[in-house]
């Protein structure tokens, strides 16, 4: 009886490693599909011979194997400055955003003034508002102001995080009240409990938020494409599509891949060496900006 | 008395203080721009600053004008298959990476498919543009050559072009969905399944009977969200169709809409009153399935 159990439950798990096995083939292969458009780009870019032409039939290994694509994109595009404007627009978006969410958050959570929710309520229910639906006046706004070709007219609207302040508020929330009386008791000031005390508790947060601000104001096209005229104060992703399309898609194969290539470096990195922590900051969030 | 209403007020100052980026965050870049966007709506304007009180004219120029219903029929179209086949691969996708018996062999495919996610709608639009070459050139079109297929136009021929975004959508999509719908599969209280165990449930029974319900307030936000990001369409058939919505407006987005009578042809009332009816639109979109949502619920 029991020796029949026994050879039972080990047969069982016989048939769920196989089935483990067939499963990692299939998805072996659709993780096939999903490398093979990378794969194509950076092959392509090192291929001289696909400067003109795309590389048919296609190939796995360049056929003529240089760095000239890197040169000729950097000579025709200058991605340097492009990404340099990126790194600046992101760092003021991600500094003004992040003041604005975690000092909001902290307020909505530990400081109850009179009217805290008539804010939260606000910021809730304009966080439903698409930007695509209020991108005329907001443009119309910086126009007015000559902000155009402007990073402040990034920066600004920074302000404006709800959703970083919601993350915030559920943090502190979390965070005994108890550590701020104690403070006001010993006499500190309201800043200086959220400084000392308060701020270094909710670090992880502070990462999230930089990693996803960072994504979307890497990859953001909309804005960029509305307010900055100036080619010398284009975003990557703007410089990269004002390249393409004012020759028209599907020209210059190697080039156009070596450019593209250039300015995901920085995210791919980014996604790397904390794969793991932008993963786990969507499963937990859920919600992309 | 005045002593206690000046340590209220103080009391609260610091609070007002602490919350003051924001609110002016909100006021100036929502409230304001809401309120903008419908007077502006109301006039004929050029360039925003002043014109004529013209009422509800403009909101009758864009109900009239076939291109504004083509754009919102494109991007539902493309909205609606790009939210069902990408909520539907991505829960088979976690369902089966979940189940895999090693972490580090589940952690690599979480990275690999999640991977598209970091790529900006620039790069994946210029990658796919030349994957997806009409001729034989295109490595999409040499693949299906193997099996005999004629060479398709996936971006030029207007009935393939908004597949072919659906199709290069669920590429850069897939694994943000997947990622959300695992870290919900792991909210599954274990207990359900081995009760359905000892009752001899099989795993296909037990996806459909303990899972899928159990997920049902995931799937509710995943097509909620969907949706929300589909009617905001613009980078990638802006790349690859132009300001028209080339091949054949077939790639004419709601969104593109706007941006052409705004930013091409300078008639911002009109713009203006088009992004109300967007923004209308996806408000009852949003509220339907609210209510959906909650008439299911309460059947339960």
């Amino acid at each position: 009886m029991s020796t029949g159990f026994v050879k039972r439950r080990g047969t069982l798990s016989g048939r769920k490693r196989t089935m483990d096995k067939i499963m990692i083939a299939l998805l072996a292969v659709g993780s096939l599909v999903m490398i093979v458009p990378f794969a194509w780009m950076v092959i392509t870019s090192f291929d001289w011979a696909a400067r003109i032409r795309i590389p048919f039939p296609p190939r796995i290994w360049p056929l003529d194997p240089s760095i000239k694509p890197y040169e000729a994109a950097f000579m025709n595009v200058p991605l340097m400055k492009y990404i340099l404007n990126s790194v600046l627009v992101a760092i003021g978006v991600i500094l003004v955003s992040l003041f604005s969410a975690l000092l909001s958050g902290y307020a909505l959570s530990k400081m109850n003034a009179k009217g805290s929710n008539v804010v939260l309520v606000l910021a809730l229910s304009t966080m439903m508002i698409p930007f695509e639906i209020t991108m005329i006046p907001q443009y119309l706004f910086f126009s007015d102001m000559h902000l155009t070709d402007s990073y402040l007219a990034f920066y600004l609207p920074a302000l404006n995080y709800a959703f970083g302040t919601f993350l915030a508020k559920g943090i502190f929330d979390q965070l005994p009240g108890s550590l701020r009386e104690a403070g006001l008791i010993d006499g500190a000031g309201e800043y200086r409990i959220f400084r000392a005390i308060f701020l270094p508790l909710c670090l992880p947060i502070v990462a999230t938020l930089i990693v996803l601000q960072f994504l979307a104001v890497w990859n953001d096209l909309l804005w960029p494409l509305l307010i900055l005229n100036t080619p010398d104060k284009y975003t990557i992703q703007q410089g990269l599509a004002m390249f393409t399309y004012n020759r028209g898609t599907g020209k210059l194969p190697s080039i156009t891949m070596a450019a593209t290539t250039v300015s995901l470096v920085p995210v791919v990195v980014l996604y790397i060496f904390l794969q793991r922590y932008v993963v786990e900051s969507v499963a937990t969030t859920g919600i992309k900006q | 008395m005045i002593h206690v209403l000046n340590k209220a007020i103080r009391k609260n100052m610091a609070g007002y203080l602490f919350m003051l980026p924001l609110i002016l965050g909100i006021a100036v870049f929502s409230i304001y721009p809401m309120i903008s966007a419908f007077i502006l709506s109301l006039h004929r304007s050029a360039s925003g600053s002043g014109g004529d009180w013209v009422g509800f004219a403009n909101y009758r120029y864009v109900m009239d004008d076939p291109a504004f219903w083509k754009s919102l029929y494109n991007t539902v179209y493309m909205g609606v298959l790009s939210v069902i086949t990408g909520v539907g691969f991505s829960f088979i996708l976690a369902t089966v990476i979940n189940n895999l018996l090693s972490t580090r062999v589940k952690n690599l495919f979480k990275a690999i498919f999640f991977l598209p996610n970091v790529v900006s709608a620039v790069a994946t639009s210029i990658v796919f543009t030349f994957l997806f070459y009409p001729s034989n050139e295109g490595l999409l079109n040499f693949a299906a050559g193997l099996f005999g297929i004629e060479p398709i136009g996936w971006f030029t021929n207007p009935t393939y072009a908004p597949l072919s975004i659906v199709l290069m959508n669920l590429w850069a999509a897939l694994g943000y969905n997947t990622i959300i719908f695992i870290a919900g599969l792991q909210g599954v209280p274990k207990d359900l399944y081995e009760a359905a165990e000892v009752d001899g449930a099989t795993p296909l029974r037990k996806w459909f009977y303990i899972t899928i319900p159990y997920m049902r307030s995931i799937f509710v936000f995943m097509i909620i969200m969907g949706v929300i990001n589909s009617m905001k369409r613009f980078t990638d058939v802006w790349l690859i169709g132009g300001t028209a919505g080339n091949p054949g407006e077939s790639l004419m987005t709601s969104v593109l809409y706007i941006y052409r009578n705004a930013f091409v042809s300078s008639q911002m009332g009109v713009a203006s009153a088009a992004s109300y009816l967007l923004f209308v639109f996806i408000m009852l979109l949003t509220l339907a399935m609210l209510m959906f949502n909650r008439k299911k619920d309460r059947l339960d």
